[in-house]
């Protein structure tokens, strides 16, 4: 009877272990699937983000998509300051003509 | 017409600057509202009596055109000095930004004054010339600055 019962707890064990191999490596392979799917969903991106220009997937091209979705209006105020501070910064020049001043850094975004 | 004495008539007797004046008219213009486009003809000299005009050029912005900034006038300035300047084509777009107030003097009008009272036309040209001059000694030191950025860019 003890017998019986020990192969009995050694067989439900066995079971237990097999099944927790079994989740295991299932699991890894659900997580495998998943990260092989991102390409397609980054393409997607690529696709409406920059339709006329789309390289072949790479992680530059990606930079560029997002780069890309910084609005048109926003990049338009950054170019206005841009010439605003360069500007000043000639006329600045133009006032007390340096070598200092004609090559000084004005805090435009586009050139920091 | 506003207390500032305009640029364009600097050095000129009250008189003077008044008859210059009287030859042209009054333009009231909202904001973004639309003084001469790139390429059009330059009839008119435009003086600021109130507000504020931008200068544009369009840039192609990810495959658009954008009107970017290339120098902003306010009261008191001059915009369209390519009126008295052959080919007589406006090489900006202006437009006002906010509530303007202009006074268009024609070219034709404004030249045949300067011709009948010479003094007046040196005083008129000379003042033009300081405006041109200025934007050019702005924008070829605006113009050293953006080399340097390109030469340092390309050397990264």
């Amino acid at each position: 009877m003890e017998m019986l019962l020990t192969a009995a707890v050694m067989s439900v064990l066995g079971v237990a272990v097999c099944a927790a191999l079994f989740a295991a490596a299932t699991r890894g392979e659900h997580v495998e699937a998943s990260r092989r799917a991102e390409p397609p969903a980054l393409a997607a991106r690529r696709f409406f983000a920059s339709a006329p220009d789309a390289a072949p997937a790479s992680e530059p091209v990606a930079i560029g998509a997002q780069r890309e979705l910084v609005p048109v209006e926003a990049l338009m105020l950054q170019i206005e300051q841009h010439i605003r501070l360069e500007q000043a910064a000639a006329e600045s020049f133009l006032h007390t003509p340096t070598e200092q001043s004609l090559h000084s850094r004005t805090t435009s975004p586009l050139v920091n | 017409m506003t207390t500032v004495r305009p640029d364009l008539l600097v050095g000129l007797a009250e008189e003077q600057a008044s008859r210059v004046l009287e030859l042209g008219s009054h333009t009231t213009l909202s904001a973004g509202d639309v003084l001469f486009n790139l390429g059009d003809a330059a009839n008119s000299l435009f003086v600021v009596e109130r507000g504020r005009v931008a200068l544009t050029l369009p840039m192609k912005v990810r495959g658009k055109e954008q009107d970017v900034l290339i120098e902003e006038r306010a009261a008191g300035q001059t915009v369209g000095w390519s009126a008295l300047v052959p080919p007589h084509r406006f090489t900006l777009k202006a437009a006002a930004l906010v509530d303007s107030e202009v006074v268009a003097l024609p070219r034709t009008a404004l030249s045949e004054h300067l011709s009948a009272f010479p003094a007046v036309g040196y005083l008129v040209a000379r003042n033009v010339s300081a405006v041109v001059g200025q934007r050019l000694q702005v924008f070829q030191t605006m113009w050293l600055r953006e080399m340097e950025r390109v030469v340092e860019l390309s050397q990264a």
